[in-house]
């Protein structure tokens, strides 16, 4: 037996850190443990509700919009606040294209890598890739002459000695099995990405008026004076500005991630057999059509052991099914007691101790929803939205089990999305339906305003005590805010966020958290190169070090990995 | 095109430090179109938008290094590339070594770099920098403002002075109110 512990040292404090028994080259158990305290909420206690979505924006640098959405919904929610049309359109539009830029950054910028050999790109013979990436898709980048540049781009900085981002990959892995023409194709997609990851983000700073911290939020609205003959407003230019960026997203996605997705699938056929872990799922509805948020565009609802007939759906912004069901434990976490506490009832007294195995180990809290484990994310998205039979969804979700079938030569059914790999087929297939949706959206505002309905705020009241929640959708999951508010001031505060349902630890009954079940199982060729942990660990987007960012321009620390 | 960019979160005290320093610059000097002052918080790996085809990014955050709270250390491009990036669990583990590698290979790095950073006294929950580092926020921006000349963008001194009031301790205006 032997024990890996994965520890980014490369801040002064705030990361995941996953520590992992090995037996036989198999993951036996596995601890998942968020090593700062988040208890940023309370900085929120005694502050006007208006200005709280300013203030959750800055919990997380990568997911800004995110907090910024849940909070004023919370606030809306607690006042009984409708918000006008165009105001949730502008929302959803700003929501989706997050949506769209976040998931490409995870994709190619941040897990590719555990999968592609960068190194065995310079092998590849670029008029091979080509013809292989012509029989996936018609996307014009993928040319030799293109591919034959990216492969002397690489070549140049392993020459020069400056492999760079690439050197801490784990070239020559035994798990690395792509060949070097599909190792080229996504070299040469990861280099594209960057701007399609700059096209999404113009989307936001146009609506949100600016990026990465938008601006235009209100309690009761937004702040975008719509006006579309005013070159200071939002007008029809910028409106079509952001439909053509808004398409050329959506060719991205469907002839560069769609197809990149399907050829690693099926060349990695085995992961679909690892990483399971916790079958019960969770996603609420997002990309609501109305002011109230009883009808949406994006479904939402809870799976339970991975059987799709036990969907139940969340329905509503006020649906008692949430509110009343989500509850946090402390009982394995760094805080005073061993409660379990509904959102509203909370409270955030940190008592570190040292690391326990059967104890305490992590300041992340457990988040049960019905009494339940649950993962939340893409993977729990797509599921619910087959389940309820989301036209979109299925026709993605069975799109991809052909084309990834046809290319391993074999039928692929939807069981196989519970796994390691089905996280990353879920989050392609959420990408293409967000994309078809967003672009509906921006139709619906255009026609909305061409109505004449030009309004975007409705006025907030506050009085006595009001408590409200605001969900959200988030790339990662479920998020949801919880609010108390007394006479106008913020009384209680709590952020439920996506990673806190998959990263969380154990909990009173000693039932695991979904990353720490995920890896249960899991191959470890070697546990000085861990990939395969990283594999699974990665493929749900871990947002967990949401607060702080000090460099280490002289690289002083570079522990990161142990195996005992 | 020149950015400059402040990194760092604006809730947890010191690290707080690049965002401080965008609106001391904002609040005290006037700047050419061709400049971009941004408090980019903590972008991790989305960081590399701000980064791409520029002249030159000016980068303010906190850093590790040996010595005193609120000493200032300079850094170019070179150097920054010296150490190379790190396995990472999660996207936010810095990123800025990560976004220039990527920028390289994709031949749209910024053509100068460089990072001022200061050494922080205390991070952890707090919407204030402690005095060492509040110290440092002027002789910061000073440095920005040398870089800036010295690339030949135009900077000015705003007349009459605005105070700095960061809105996550003064608060703002409402649309209703």
């Amino acid at each position: 037996m032997s024990r890996i512990t994965i520890d980014p040292v490369t801040r002064i404090e705030g990361h995941l850190r996953i520590d992992v028994e090995v037996n036989g080259g198999r993951v036996a158990n596995a601890w998942s443990s968020g090593q700062m305290f988040r208890g940023i909420e309370r900085i929120l206690q005694g502050r006007d509700p208006r200005d709280a979505w300013l203030f959750t924006q800055r919990f997380c640098g990568v997911c800004t919009t995110v907090h910024a959405i849940a909070s004023v919904r919370a606030v809306e929610n607690a006042l009984g606040l409708e918000v006008p049309l165009n105001a949730q359109y502008i929302r959803n539009l700003i929501i989706a294209a997050h949506a769209l830029h976040d998931h490409i950054v995870h994709f190619y910028h941040l897990s590719a890598l555990d999968w592609v050999d960068v190194v065995s790109a310079l092998k590849a013979d670029p008029a091979k890739a080509a013809t292989l990436a012509e029989s996936l898709s018609d996307w014009p980048n993928n040319n030799r002459l293109q591919l034959k540049a990216v492969q002397d781009r690489v070549k140049g900085f392993v020459e020069a000695g400056q492999l760079g981002i690439f050197t801490n990959g784990y070239w020559g892995h035994p798990a690395m099995k792509l060949p070097p023409e599909v190792n080229l194709l996504a070299v040469a997609h990861y280099l594209e990405a960057l701007e399609y990851q700059r096209r999404a983000n113009q989307v936001v700073a146009i609506l949100g008026s600016k990026t990465p911290n938008i601006q235009n939020l209100a309690v009761g609205g937004v702040a975008n004076a719509i006006n579309l003959d005013n070159e200071a407003t939002l007008n029809m230019k910028k409106l079509y500005q952001v439909k053509d960026l808004l398409d050329g997203m959506m060719a991205f996605v469907e002839k560069v991630y769609f197809p990149d997705i399907c050829a690693v699938g099926a060349m990695y056929a085995d992961w679909f057999n690892y990483g399971k872990g916790v079958p019960n799922y969770l996603a609420v509805p997002d990309l609501p059509l109305d002011g109230k948020g009883t009808q949406f565009d994006l479904p939402g609802g809870t799976i339970m052991n991975g059987d799709l007939s036990t969907i139940r759906e969340i329905k509503s912004f006020e649906d008692p099914y949430f509110k009343d069901n989500v509850a946090e434990c402390i009982a394995r976490s760094w805080y005073d007691g061993d409660w379990t506490k509904h959102p509203w009832d909370e409270s955030t007294d940190p008592k570190y101790g040292e690391w326990q195995d059967d104890g305490k180990y992590s300041w992340i809290k457990a988040p049960r929803f019905n009494g339940e484990v649950v993962q939340v994310g893409p993977l729990a998205q797509v599921l619910v939205g087959v389940a309820l039979k989301h036209e979109p969804t299925v026709r993605w979700a069975m799109k991809t089990l052909e084309t990834a079938g046809k290319i391993a030569g074999a039928q692929l059914s939807p069981a196989i999305l519970h796994s390691t790999l089905g996280r990353h087929a879920a989050r392609m297939i959420r990408t293409a339906v967000i994309g078809e949706v967003a672009l509906k959206h921006w139709q619906l505002l255009i026609e909305n305003i061409k109505k004449g309905d030009v309004s975007i705020y409705n006025k907030p009241e506050f009085k006595g005590e009001q408590r409200g929640f605001g969900f959200h959708e988030a790339p990662r999951g479920t998020l949801s805010h919880w609010v108390v508010i007394r006479d106008g001031k913020i009384a209680n505060y709590q952020a439920v966020v996506p990673s806190t349902w998959n990263a969380g630890p154990r909990d009173d009954k000693g039932r695991m958290g979904p990353y720490e079940a995920s890896l249960v199982g899991n191959p470890v060729a070697n546990p000085e190169l861990p990939l395969e942990v990283l594999r699974t660990v990665h493929s749900f987007d871990p947002c967990i070090a949401c607060a702080i960012h000090t460099l280490d321009p002289e690289g002083q620390e570079i522990a990161r990995v142990k195996a005992l | 095109m020149i950015r400059v960019l402040g990194l760092g979160n604006v809730l947890m005290s010191d690290d707080g430090f690049g965002p401080f320093v965008v609106e001391h610059l904002l609040a005290r000097y006037e700047f050419g179109a061709d400049v971009v002052v941004i408090d980019v918080g903590t972008p991790g790996l989305d960081l590399t938008p701000y980064l791409g085809d520029a002249a030159a990014v000016i980068i303010v955050d906190t850093v590790k290094s040996q010595g005193a709270p609120g000493e200032l250390r300079l850094y170019r491009k070179a150097q920054l590339l010296r150490h190379p990036p790190q396995p990472r669990t999660s996207p936010h583990d810095p990123g800025l070594s990560d976004a220039l590698f990527a920028l390289t290979l994709a031949g749209t790095d910024p053509g100068e770099v460089l990072l001022v950073g200061a050494i922080p006294e205390h991070v952890g929950m707090g919407s204030r920098l402690s005095p060492a580092l509040q110290a440092a926020v002027e002789p910061a921006a000073l440095e920005v403002v040398t870089e800036l000349r010295r690339l030949g963008a135009t900077v000015r001194v705003r007349e009459p002075q605005a105070e700095v009031r960061p809105w996550w301790i003064a608060g703002r205006e409402h649309v209703d109110s």
